[in-house]
């Protein structure tokens, strides 16, 4: 499968790439490739430019700073897991960012390209030839959802791994475009339209995330479940926060709605109350109110909103450090 | 048993294996050629539809395409790898009937224009009512997919032996059951490539192509496209797996020949991976029902077997399919009295044909889960009753099978002991449990036509031998198994010999890979060629040493009397001599091998002995099932195996082991998933094939017989091992969580679905 | 629009005239005839094309070719040393760590890349690091086992 034909440029810098990216419609930011190549070859994806940011210098870091950790955008997820402070001190993105796909993947992918990978369906990640088979999904540019038959809303599914490790540490977002420098709540990045998952607007490039330093005082861990435990994008992905002795927990899923998922009613019904077997049926149920997935993926919706509860209970037990309900 | 072998029995890397790990092994999309074209396949979207017009203009037009290709440009001639069931177009005219059929076909000067030049063809098309089940294909009124087919039902057998249904009325207990096996692709990491050059001048047509099957590939090309048998060469480079996938002929093969002769350029064509899941070959996916009678003592009495195998849109292997199906109900359990229906049904849905095992998976699946659920409902210990069943070498089969020797037994006695069995079986922590699955397999197969194998062997005058075997090397090792047995027979290493192979303008007629026959046919056909060419060279040397032809021997590249190693020359000196007597050289040993049978018969008519010899074997599995996310990890897989005596231990651990985790990858990971006809996972990141992380701890046990008809008493080891992984795995799954999963593949979400079932009925996890 | 750049592949620099959609897969094969790299999906989930860009394993289908401009390539051509063969390539034909040979190229490339980051892995280690490399025919036991005894010798070495 050929890529179709497009323009390449490598900006020097922010600044020129931000403006070509302000230009040219159909220019797109280009970083590890892994997941933006694909699409093209299937030509659900066709940018007439893209814009390489690789060649842009200082990118690629991880900086420690009294607890508080700055990622640059293209730093690849293999120096993210092997990086001493974040294996140690939040080995719940450690865990994500090691889930990715596989070993190549890890090696060649960004942080950045991970958080803002493109929804997933089945039947949208299909060749030009596969999906001459129907009229054209809503997600590729048509009028159907061939999920749910609505001519409204697409309901791609978000299958990233470091978001919702990122999601549950309130990471922040550095947004850079010609306008100058914003940061912002990463959770905010994600629109919850499958048609067009980020809500970032022209011109503007994500360049760092921000985990806030008191991201270590918790516990956090990524929970993956794969058919495979390589190469394969998450049947259902949760991801705990933890400060038990504060009784605060955050929790947040992928691969079960149009974006990450912070499970926030869980979230506020576990807040300060003594976690007890009740309490934990309580909350899986309120998991549930908030993530809905439907039959995106060839895993049927009723699997994951077993896994979604049974990865609830999993991760507030290790958490908790009580043995298995 | 005289047995001082060098060269066969050891374990000995594969002849190519540097080259395959310099990247200099040439595969068919590694030839490159002057002026070479590149072709591609436009392919139907729809399930079921008439082609009411093709329009090729704007695609003729485009700058660098050199020309497209439509049903009618070619000549009404179908193809087929079994001359009986020929049903299929190079390319679909007037109708296509599953999604992925071939409907053009367009030839540019490179890839890229290739593949734009696919999205210009105009196609209409009346689509039709599909259908999607074998169960409602042949159901009155269903679409009926080939005119000529009513039903849908393209080949049906019915067999009965011994007293057939009447013995059930002798049975103590009678147990039914049903099962379904899944659709399994072969996915072989190389996909499906052609490259064929025309020369103009003697109107030869050559063309290199992944295949397990040269000859056939020449005749089918010879009847289709019209070109004599004799001027066409077939070439088979290195093949990047097989597994049956490539047990038979497709577009690309027709389409390159067409455009080569048509152009006077080499034309490639390389699958997509998505084609190679929609448009090649997959393992039929099949409903089965079974009925078993019982004595009171566990002995089988009496079996009635269905079997509705989804065929897809085309015939591809079908009876060849369905008779494996039937005779090998028969092994390596006793049955007297047995009665088979099969039926071969269309689908609009791709295509089954020959995948490792071919056919007896799916029955073996059935019977291997229904005897854990007879074990459990009598009483009896599972490896009790199938020692108590067991075949044994010399017993009457009621097919007709003769079976020289048989390590079933001992296979079950010693795969029960490597897993665990007596320690284990009904004794491990919930979630956790040990299953078993035993088989039996030909070793090729006799009572079908196009069955003999040729070698000619020339030893050089400077000692080197040239081997020259059809046989069709597809990564397994079949070269270098043939080497083996040649080198033995010679005297010489390995390294001394060459092979060369699959080139149906060169080699002599060889059946090709398939019915896992290559070891036994073309290792015997290689093995009488060396004898030949020996003797040549003995009756000669033994006038000059004054000694008897029958007392020579030949051993590290010399000649001698048996037992005096001094009196004697060197193979050298031996070739010298011969040359200086105005003997012709190079010296040529001629062989042809066939399996002894009385009549070339199919069984779909009549029974008789399948295959020269039957391997036999048992596999045992641990695994532990996650009860919280259905998960479940093949903790331990033994395979005790009786492949009668291995030519090289270390290709048949790695036929073992592949075998175990393809096995497992059908047990539990895969499934091309269709849906309206359509594939839902054409891909590898869909498909999910097993990864090095889901890989068992492994452990092979070989059960050494010494079988007659083998070449040094080998038998088969690359099909049957792929049989009893999966009633295995999903046996031990039994034994973990006490759920029978009696549908592949047993999924996480199935699991979790039989848990939640379970716990509503009421019983008890524990 | 195609541009001329400079690939530098195995010691070599090959100078070669390609658009931006190109790969480096399709540029291995096509434009320097460089075989051994092998397309199996094209779509980044076989590994089958798996080259190391700069010491590390990349899959060649989805990396641009124009993207490789600047970088040292290796493809399993280049891993042999003056015809004397890498350890691994050594292992493999010992261990009978390969059938077709299809995923071999780049299986091999892939276990460089992870005995070059860590010299001696745990078993667990190097099954995870191979698994993006599909292999549909050995089972992968031997090949873990030819990668674990370069490992266990570079430790003894070591």
């Amino acid at each position: 499968m050929r890529l179709p034909k497009f323009e390449y440029v490598e900006p020097r810098d922010l600044k020129e790439a931000s403006a070509i990216l302000n230009k040219e419609d159909g220019a797109r930011i280009f970083a590890g490739g892994t997941d933006l190549l694909v699409n093209m070859k299937h030509r659900v994806e066709t940018p007439a430019l893209l814009v390489n940011l690789k060649k842009i210098p200082d990118l690629n870091f991880i900086q420690v700073n009294g607890g508080e950790v700055r990622i640059g955008a293209l730093t690849p997820l293999k120096k993210i897991y092997n990086h001493p402070f974040i294996a140690d001190k939040l080995p719940g993105l450690a865990s994500a960012a090691s889930a990715v796909g596989s070993y190549h993947h890890q090696t060649m992918g960004t942080i950045g390209g991970n958080v803002c990978q493109q929804n997933r369906c089945k039947f949208f990640n299909q060749s030009l030839q596969w999906r001459s088979s129907r009229d054209l999904c809503l997600k590729a540019g048509g009028e159907t959802c061939h999920v749910v038959k609505n001519k409204r809303s697409c309901y791609s599914t978000y299958c990233g791994d470091t978001a919702p490790a990122l999601l549950v540490m309130e990471a922040r977002a550095v947004i850079e475009s010609q306008g100058g420098s914003k940061e912002i709540a990463l959770e905010s990045l994600f629109s919850g339209d499958g048609k067009r998952p980020l809500s970032m607007q022209k011109g503007e490039i994500l360049t760092q995330i921000i985990i806030p330093k008191d991201a270590v005082e918790g516990f956090s861990v990524y929970t993956k479940i794969a058919n495979r435990e390589s190469i394969d994008f998450p049947i259902v992905g949760a991801s705990l926060w933890a400060s038990p002795e504060r009784s605060d927990f955050r929790v947040a899923y992928t691969a079960v709605d149009r974006k990450p998922l912070r499970a926030k009613k869980a979230e506020e019904a576990l807040k300060g109350s003594k976690i007890d077997q009740q309490l934990l049926e309580k909350a899986e149920g309120l998991v549930l109110e908030e993530a809905k997935p439907v039959n995106t993926s060839v895993y049927p919706s009723a699997y994951k909103r077993k896994l979604i509860k049974t990865l609830f209970a999993a991760m507030i037990n290790q958490v908790m450090g009580r043995s298995e309900l | 048993m005289q047995k001082e072998l060098s060269v066969v029995g050891a374990r000995l890397p594969m002849l190519d294996a540097g080259d395959k790990v310099k990247g200099t092994a040439q595969f068919t999309d590694d030839l490159v050629l002057p002026g070479m074209l590149h072709g591609r396949i436009l392919r139907s979207p729809h399930p079921h539809a008439k082609i009411l017009h093709v329009d090729t203009s704007k695609a003729e037009k485009l700058a660098g395409v050199k020309g497209v290709l439509t049903g009618w440009d070619i000549p009404d001639r179908k193809y087929g790898i079994v001359p009986m069931a020929k049903d299929e177009y190079a390319l679909a005219r007037h109708k296509v009937r599953h999604v992925g059929d071939a409907v053009a076909a367009v030839c540019a000067f490179d890839p890229e224009t290739a593949e734009e030049a696919l999205g210009l063809i105009r196609v209409e098309y009346e689509v039709l009512p599909a259908v999607f089940d074998p169960l409602e294909a042949i159901k009155e009124g269903a679409p009926r997919i080939h005119d000529d087919v009513p039903n849908n039902i393209s080949k049906s057998i019915r067999k009965e032996f011994g007293d057939g249904e009447k013995a059930f009325e002798d049975c103590d207990e009678v147990f039914e059951d049903t099962f379904y096996s899944q659709a399994v692709n072969h996915a072989p990491l190389e996909p499906h490539v052609a490259l064929a050059q025309f020369d103009p001048l003697r109107g030869e047509m050559v063309i290199w192509s992944s295949t397990q099957i040269p000859f056939f590939l020449r005749r089918n090309l010879s009847s289709t496209i019209l070109i004599p048998e004799s001027k066409i060469r077939v070439i088979k480079p290195k093949v990047g797996g097989g597994f049956g996938g490539k047990i038979d002929m497709f577009s690309k093969d027709f389409c390159a020949c067409w455009f080569a002769r048509a152009l006077g350029r080499p034309v490639k064509f390389v699958y997509e991976r998505e084609e190679v899941f929609i448009a090649t070959r997959q393992r039929h996916p099949m409903y089965v029902k079974v009925k078993t009678g019982m004595k009171k003592d566990g002995t089988i009495h009496a079996q009635r077997f269905w079997a509705h195998a989804d065929g897809g849109a085309y015939n591809s292997t079908a009876p060849l399919m369905i008779t494996l199906s039937c005779y090998f109900l028969m092994v390596p359990y006793r049955i007297p009295n047995l009665v088979y229906e099969g039926y071969h049904i269309y689908t609009n849905k791709p295509v089954g044909g020959a995948m490792r095992g071919h056919g007896i998976p799916q029955a073996r699946f059935a019977v291997e889960r229904q005897l854990d659920m007879i074990a459990v409902r009598m009483g009896i210990d599972p490896v009790e009753l199938r020692l108590k069943n067991s075949i044994h070498a010399g017993e009457d089969h009621p097919g007709g099978f003769i079976i020289n020797t048989c390590g079933f037994a001992e296979s079950v006695e010693k795969a029960a002991d490597a897993i665990g069995w007596k320690e284990k079986r009904g004794k491990l922590p919930y979630g956790r449990g040990v299953g078993l699955g035993g088989a039996s397999f030909p070793s090729g197969v006799s009572n079908m036509s196009h069955l003999a194998s040729g070698a000619v062997i020339q030893l050089g005058q400077d000692g080197a031998v040239t081997v020259l075997t059809g046989a069709a090397d597809i990564g397994q090792g079949a070269e270098t198994v043939i080497a083996q047995i040649v080198a033995e027979e010679l005297g010489v290493p390995l390294d001394d010999v060459r092979v060369t192979a699959a080139d149906t303008g060169i080699t002599p007629l060889d059946p090709g890979t398939f019915g896992s026959g290559v070891t036994v046919r073309a290792g015997n056909a290689a093995r009488l060629a060396a004898i030949a060419l020996r003797k040549k060279l003995f009756d000669f040397i033994a006038q000059k040493l004054e000694a008897n032809p029958e007392d020579l021997t030949a051993k590290n590249r010399k000649i001698f009397v048996k037992g005096s190693p001094g009196q004697g020359l060197s193979l050298q000196e031996a070739i010298k001599e011969y040359r200086y007597a105005d003997l012709p050289m190079p010296i040529i040993g001629r062989g042809a091998w066939m399996a002894p049978a009385q009549e070339p018969t199919t069984l779909l008519k009549e029974a008789g002995n399948f295959a020269p010899n039957y391997s036999f074997m048992t596999q045992a599995a641990e695994v532990e099932v996650d009860t919280r996310t259905g998960k479940v990890k093949v903790l331990k897989m033994v395979t005790a195996h009786d492949c009668g005596t291995p030519i090289n231990p270390l290709l048949v651990e790695g036929q073992l082991e592949g075998s175990i985790v393809g096995g497992m990858g059908q047990a539990l990971y895969e499934n091309v998933i269709v849906e309206n006809g359509q594939v839902m996972n054409p891909s590898f990141l869909d498909y999910g094939f097993p990864t090095a992380m889901e890989m068992p701890d492994m452990d092979g046990i070989q059960i050494v017989t010494d079988d007659p008809l083998g070449p040094f008493g080998a038998k088969e080891s690359g099909e049957g091992t792929q049989l009893a992984p999966a009633p295995a795995i999903v046996n031990a799954i039994y034994d973990a969580i006490g759920i029978d999963f009696n549908e592949l593949p047993v999924t996480p979400a199935r699991i979790l679905q039989a848990l939640d079932e379970k716990r509503r009925s009421g019983k008890s996890d524990n | 629009m195609k541009r001329a750049v400079g690939l530098h592949v195995n010691g070599d620099t090959y100078d070669v005239l390609i658009s931006p959609n190109e790969t480096l897969l399709d540029v291995l094969r096509e434009k320097l005839g460089l075989m051994g790299t092998k397309k199996g999906c094209d779509l980044g989930a076989c590994g089958a094309c798996t080259v190391l860009v700069d010491g590390e394993a990349h899959l060649s289908c989805l990396m641009l070719a124009v993207d490789a401009v600047g970088k040292k390539i290796v493809t399993i051509e280049g891993l042999s040393k003056g015809g004397e063969l890498h350890p691994l390539q050594e292992a493999f034909i010992q261990k009978g760590a390969l059938q077709c040979g299809f995923c071999t190229p780049g299986m091999i490339l892939t276990a460089k890349a992870a005995l070059d980051e860590e010299a001696s892995p745990t078993e667990a280690t190097i099954k995870r690091k191979i698994a993006g490399n599909l292999c549909r025919c050995t089972g992968y036991k031997k090949i873990v086992e030819a990668v674990s005894s370069v490992a266990a010798s570079t430790r003894k070495e070591g």
